[in-house]
């Protein structure tokens, strides 16, 4: 009884630091390699590699954390990244670009917030239509073709250092960091969707404005999303409808990894940084052990399989324990 | 009385929305473009047939068994590839039945996985059955090395995918001869059987499934045991019609055959739905692919309607259960 106990608790330590656990098996294992993995130049440019989905992932965390999901982060990301290309290229100024590549984002929030919340869909496929839906209109607006950016400035965005060597990418990311943990941690609107996601008939009844609350949730996951777009166009220096193929699915499986559940209510951006990282880093210990990029594919679907599975399985013994 | 009639006319429509809109938009092209009803343009439409409808027939098992299934954009991709790799060692038939075969095992191995898990959510098999996908698209990518098998390349002869790709009896392809006796089977399966009610009772109400005696985690792999099969299927069936197999050639099959289930009016709720309806939505789609066709809509525009009938379908589908 005892012995069960005690495999019980050990079994919930690691099913909740999961993401933490995998970082230092990584780490250790990459001890034995000979690679330049342990430098500051591999670890600042993992930072830069990953700020994009991290970025996203920020707002995506959100929506989960009310009890939602956004897939269609991807198409939303593309569509930001051509607008604001598609406007500097027209002569029109930088900061204008991205406003109207973020209101485009604030839109598509809003109609995922419509169908999801005050319409009562499931997030999953209705967001996965939505998705598609995007990246139509990208490749349409721009005949498939990836879009150079002619102006110099806006390139710069996302390839300044800044502090003498920090990507510029890496200060976006941090500074969005700071504004969402604060966000979900110190407003009654972060503590108003975790009430939300726990328990949504509680918190309607608690007088919270459930609808609306959530609503928000969707259209600052599509803002992120699109912010994260025009910073990725910079960063490449072109708006292409290929970008964002796997970025859905990708950082919404990172948000889980990292511990924030789909049930809802649970997790942070903490948790969210720490498995979007998980992903980038086994891209870069595979890279750096020079693993084929096919058998990277195979690691990476045996990664996600792995945790949601142990994901759910945990949920599965919590349900037959009560 | 005829205020019933009347009422029972509306009902009709107001159930079938997305259907009667593609029905007036097959009309109103019939209108404009005479030739869409010619014989010419008849006879594609039965040729573009191939594919599809095999596997929205297996989503439409597990979706009315109240899952989802992401994952046979990696079976139709596996199947393919393994199945033109074994005609010189096996001969065409062997490689026929073993790719088949193959279908049914990923689609029970997802089964399994998901049973072991315990995932019960649409969420936590969307995700999960992802990361199958990924698996298995991984896995044909090591298999080809990304290149593009050729069924002219084999050295034995290959008649019966030729026969099944290209050739008629009458006016019908024989495919669709094929598909037809499958559909008629797989009705009666759903509809007499008693495994077929079974997967209807695990959509309709998991616990009351339970409850009744019934084991649901053999009833849901054998749901998608099925749909893994369908899927071994489509993919001889596309093999057959493009005479290439690729690691990419499933791609976006999945959204496609759910469009198509949803169309038909099968619920993404579970429960409820027929594969008849399915097949009705199979032949709207394709229809409505044709009249964009003929209308000289681009692709990419193609695409933005996939997607909007997609989001409207599942947002009036979920609005009829209110």
């Amino acid at each position: 009884m005892n012995a069960k106990a005690n495999v019980n608790k050990v079994w919930k330590v690691i099913s909740k630091q999961k993401a933490v656990i995998a970082i230092i098996a990584l780490m250790v294992m990459m001890l034995f390699s000979d690679t330049t993995f342990y430098t500051a130049y591999n670890w600042l440019d993992m930072l830069r590699s990953t700020a994009v989905l991290e970025i996203v992932a920020f707002g995506v965390t959100v929506a989960v954390i009310c009890g939602g999901c956004d897939l269609s982060v991807g198409g939303t990301l593309c569509l930001g990244g051509i607008l604001a290309v598609m406007m500097v290229n027209n002569g029109y100024p930088i900061w204008l670009a991205f406003v109207v590549a973020l209101l485009s984002g604030a839109v598509v929030g809003f109609i995922n917030g419509f169908l999801v919340v005050h319409q009562k869909t499931e997030p999953f496929i209705i967001t996965l239509g939505m998705g598609m839906l995007l990246k139509g209109i990208c490749q349409q607006l721009t005949d498939a073709h990836p879009l150079t950016c002619t102006s110099l400035d806006f390139m710069q965005i996302a390839n300044k250092k800044f502090f003498g060597g920090i990507p510029s990418l890496v200060v976006y990311m941090l500074i969005l960091f700071i504004l969402f943990f604060c966000l979900l941690r110190f407003t009654s609107f972060g503590r108003n969707c975790y009430a939300i996601g726990g328990n949504y008939e509680v918190a309607k009844y608690s007088g919270i404005k459930v609808v609306p609350i959530k609503w928000t949730a969707f259209v600052i996951s599509g803002v992120t999303a699109t912010l994260a777009g025009v910073l990725l166009a910079s960063r490449m220096n072109t708006g292409s409808s290929v970008y964002g193929d796997t970025t859905g699915m990708l950082v919404n499986c990172g948000v889980v990894i990292g511990g924030t559940s789909f049930a809802g209510g649970v997790g942070g951006i903490v948790e969210s940084f720490i498995g979007l990282f998980v992903i980038q880093l086994l891209t870069n210990c595979m890279n750096q052990l020079g693993i084929s990029g096919y058998a990277q594919t195979l690691c990476e679907g045996i990664l996600i399989v792995l945790i949601i599975g142990a994901d759910c399985f945990g949920r599965k013994l919590k349900r037959e324990r009560v | 009385m005829t205020k019933t009639k009347q009422n029972s006319v509306l009902e009709f429509f107001k159930q079938n929305l997305v259907l009667c809109g593609i029905v007036v938009l097959i009309i109103v092209t019939a209108i404009a473009e005479p030739k869409f009803l010619g014989a010419a343009n008849l006879n594609n439409v039965l040729r573009q047939l191939g594919p599809l409808p095999f596997a929205a027939l297996g989503m439409t098992f597990v979706i009315i068994a109240g899952f989802i299934d992401l994952s046979i954009v990696g079976i139709i991709s596996l199947v393919g590839v393994i199945t033109v790799g074994l005609i010189d060692p096996l001969g065409q038939g062997g490689a026929l039945l073993v790719g088949i075969l193959l279908g049914a095992f990923l689609g029970w191995l997802n089964g399994l996985v998901l049973t072991t898990c315990g995932a019960m959510t649409q969420a936590e098999v969307l995700f999960i059955t992802y990361g199958m996908s990924s698996i298995y698209m991984a896995l044909a990518l090591i298999y080809t090395q990304s290149e593009t098998l050729r069924l002219a390349k084999s050295e034995k002869s290959y008649s019966i995918f030729t026969t099944l790709g290209s050739k008629n009896l009458g006016i019908i392809p024989v495919v669709l001869i094929l598909f037809i006796v499958i559909l008629v089977l797989m009705h009666l399966f759903l509809r007499k059987t008693i495994w077929g009610r079974a997967i209807s009772l695990l959509g309709g109400n998991k616990d009351a499934a339970y409850l009744v005696g019934f084991n649901v985690k053999s009833t849901m792999r054998l749901a998608y045991t099925i749909n893994g099969l369908m899927s071994g299927l489509a993919s001889i069936a596309l093999l057959s019609r493009v005479t290439t197999a690729t690691a990419t050639s499933g791609t976006n099959y999945e959204t496609n055959a759910i469009l198509c289930v949803v169309v038909g009016g099968t619920t993404l709720k579970g429960g409820k739905g027929s594969v008849l309806r399915t097949m009705l939505g199979v032949v709207l789609i394709t229809l409505l692919g044709n009249c964009m066709n003929m209308l000289g809509l681009s692709t990419y525009m193609q695409t933005v309607m996939r997607g909007t009938v997609l989001v409207v379908a599942i947002w009036l589908d979920n609005r009829k259960e209110l």
